[in-house]
């Protein structure tokens, strides 16, 4: 269940711009960590870096210990890693069973063709992140901000990760919707899954993480418990601006 | 693959209804039918690439010019019985069509049209200049074998194809592996995101369309009896096919088949008055009207209606 990440020497360029520069950290099986920054401090660029999405200029992923820096992304999903976006990106046209479907789907070909749709795992997914039996028929175009944050993460967990990274997941959310997201993430904690979790909500963050990793202008600032990140000089400068 | 009582309704109603077709129309009518059913192919198998995963092809002639031309070859000039030549026509198609396209692939948008499109024009100068004396060169080849003789058994055999070809896209989009595909033409990042690799599914969608394109195309050759490049690399013909699966409806095997026999017969029918190119012009309008009404196609028209009555009290 859960997976162990190490990234080293994190090197992302797009021309002058220096997105990623030289970050390493780790985090352990069954831990969850928030990676903080300010806006365009280069926290999405990671994600996308750890799922192949982006390649790194320089550095390595591996996962359990595993090199995947250079696999595509289809097979770090296979190998159990996988994330949401700050806009959730559902197939439009099909419905949220449907959309399970996908993140259901076998890698081999034939048994596609071979095996039908398992209907229970679908809907026990939907389920599972807070979605009712009546929406699974419903098209993404009816669903609130809510609702498609919950998709997104049965779509994601039907890929079965053991590494989830969470890209602004209390984006968009109302209080209730965040609280639900919350109890969400923080039984999927007690399951075992690790997390690396983005959000500018740090109040909504603080009590789903064992520790924080701040991030500013593609560095690594600080890496510590949560009270000690958001204490740390650099970190607050990076926040509120160079004292 | 969840089918229902109503599907193996409709579909012994639709295979019934074209089998007993030829009892109540002309020998003419029956002579447009068969042209309906080849270009009902032809859709079916643009859409299995096209329609499903969203990559528009510009050039799927070229495909039908592979198993036509290798066929053709074969039968004409090394004296290969027809049902050698076919299927060896539907593999060189198979493998031909991926030696070329499936770099493309990994394209997309309006590049990946336009490759496609570079594609047609490259085997039309292709057949008329290498090896003319194999290919015919710009006259083509005439007294190819036929497989049937006749209008009726032509019909048949064009409708047999067409329903077999429809029957076994529909089973398989209906698969999960339809899902995938369907989901390409959504997002393709998203499919990727999802654990799934679009290249092999999109190879997989091009494999479809060039076996579908390659069959049909060859079975076509041998109920003309001749092959004229010109006509079968021409513009007017690839869009024929675009706007046969779009008007009927992109994505779904009713819709091109719909799409096919509606242009056929519009073209058809507008002949006496419209007997040159501008014929095309009079279908491009219905086609920006039907667009304006139902982008989905005719086919989304029908369920449409279908769903009011159901919701009807």
């Amino acid at each position: 269940m859960s997976a162990a990440l190490d990234i080293k020497g994190l090197v992302k360029r797009f021309g002058g711009l220096v997105a990623t520069n030289e970050v390493s950290f780790s985090v352990k099986p069954g831990e969850s960590v928030g990676l903080i920054g300010p806006n365009g401090a280069g926290k999405t660029t990671i994600f996308s870096q750890i799922m192949g999405e982006l390649r790194q200029d320089a550095g390595h992923i591996a996962l359990d210990g595993t090199d995947i820096s250079h696999l595509p992304t289809p097979r770090r999903i296979r190998a159990g890693v996988s994330r949401t976006y700050q806009v959730p990106r559902p197939f439009s046209d099909m419905s949220v069973a449907e959309n399970i479907r996908v993140g259901l789907m076998p890698d081999s070909i034939w048994q596609m063709i071979r095996y039908g749709p398992n209907h229970d795992r679908e809907s026990e997914l939907a389920l599972s992140v807070g979605l009712t039996k009546e929406q699974l028929q419903r098209q993404p175009s009816e669903l609130s901000m809510g609702d498609l944050r919950k998709l997104e993460m049965a779509r994601t967990l039907a890929t079965a990760p053991r590494l989830m990274l969470l890209d602004e997941v209390f984006a968009g959310l109302t209080v209730n919707e965040i609280a639900i997201m919350s109890s969400l993430v923080q039984s999927m904690r007690d399951d075992g899954m690790t997390f690396l979790i983005v959000s500018h909500d740090l109040k909504a963050l603080e009590p789903l993480i064992d520790r924080a990793i701040a991030i500013d202008q593609g560095r690594l600032i600080a890496d510590g418990s949560y009270a000690e990140v958001i204490a740390d000089a650099d970190v607050r400068a990076s926040y509120l601006g160079a004292a | 693959m969840g089918l229902r009582w109503y599907h193996y309704v409709l579909w012994a109603a639709f295979i019934g209804g074209m089998f007993v077709l030829p009892e109540f129309v002309s020998r003419g009518t029956l002579r447009t039918l068969i042209f309906a059913n080849f270009l009902a192919i032809f859709a079916i198998s643009w859409d299995a690439l096209s329609g499903r995963t969203g990559y528009i092809s510009f050039g799927h002639t070229f495909l039908i010019g592979i198993g036509a031309y290798t066929t053709a070859i074969l039968t004409k000039r090394f004296g290969v019985p027809v049902e050698v030549s076919i299927p060896l026509a539907v593999i060189a198609t198979m493998i031909g069509g991926l030696i070329v396209l499936l770099p493309a692939l990994r394209i997309r948008g309006s590049y990946f049209a336009l490759v496609t499109l570079a594609m047609m024009e490259l085997i039309y100068q292709l057949v008329q200049v290498i090896r003319p004396d194999l290919t015919g060169g710009t006259r083509g080849m005439s007294g190819l074998p036929t497989l049937t003789r006749g209008a009726a058994n032509g019909y048949y055999m064009s409708v047999s194809l067409m329903l077999a070809i429809a029957l076994s896209t529909w089973l398989l989009m209906r698969t999960r592996l339809g899902t995938a595909l369907w989901a390409i033409g959504m997002n393709e990042d998203a499919v990727a995101g999802s654990g799934l690799s679009p290249t092999r599914l999109k190879m997989i969608a091009f494999l479809t369309s060039a076996f579908i394109a390659g069959l049909g195309g060859a079975v076509y050759i041998h109920y003309l009896g001749s092959i004229a490049p010109r006509a079968l690399f021409d513009i007017n013909f690839v869009f024929t096919i675009i706007v046969a699966a779009l008007i009927g409806g992109a994505g779904t095997i009713v819709g091109p088949i719909i799409g096919a026999f509606f242009l056929t017969f519009l073209l058809e029918y507008l002949r006496p008055w419209l007997p040159g190119a501008e014929r095309y012009m009079v279908y491009a309008g219905l086609a920006l009207i039907l667009y304006m009404v139902q982008p989905k196609g005719l086919a989304s028209l029908v369920t449409d209606a279908a769903a009011r009555l159901r919701r009807a009290p």
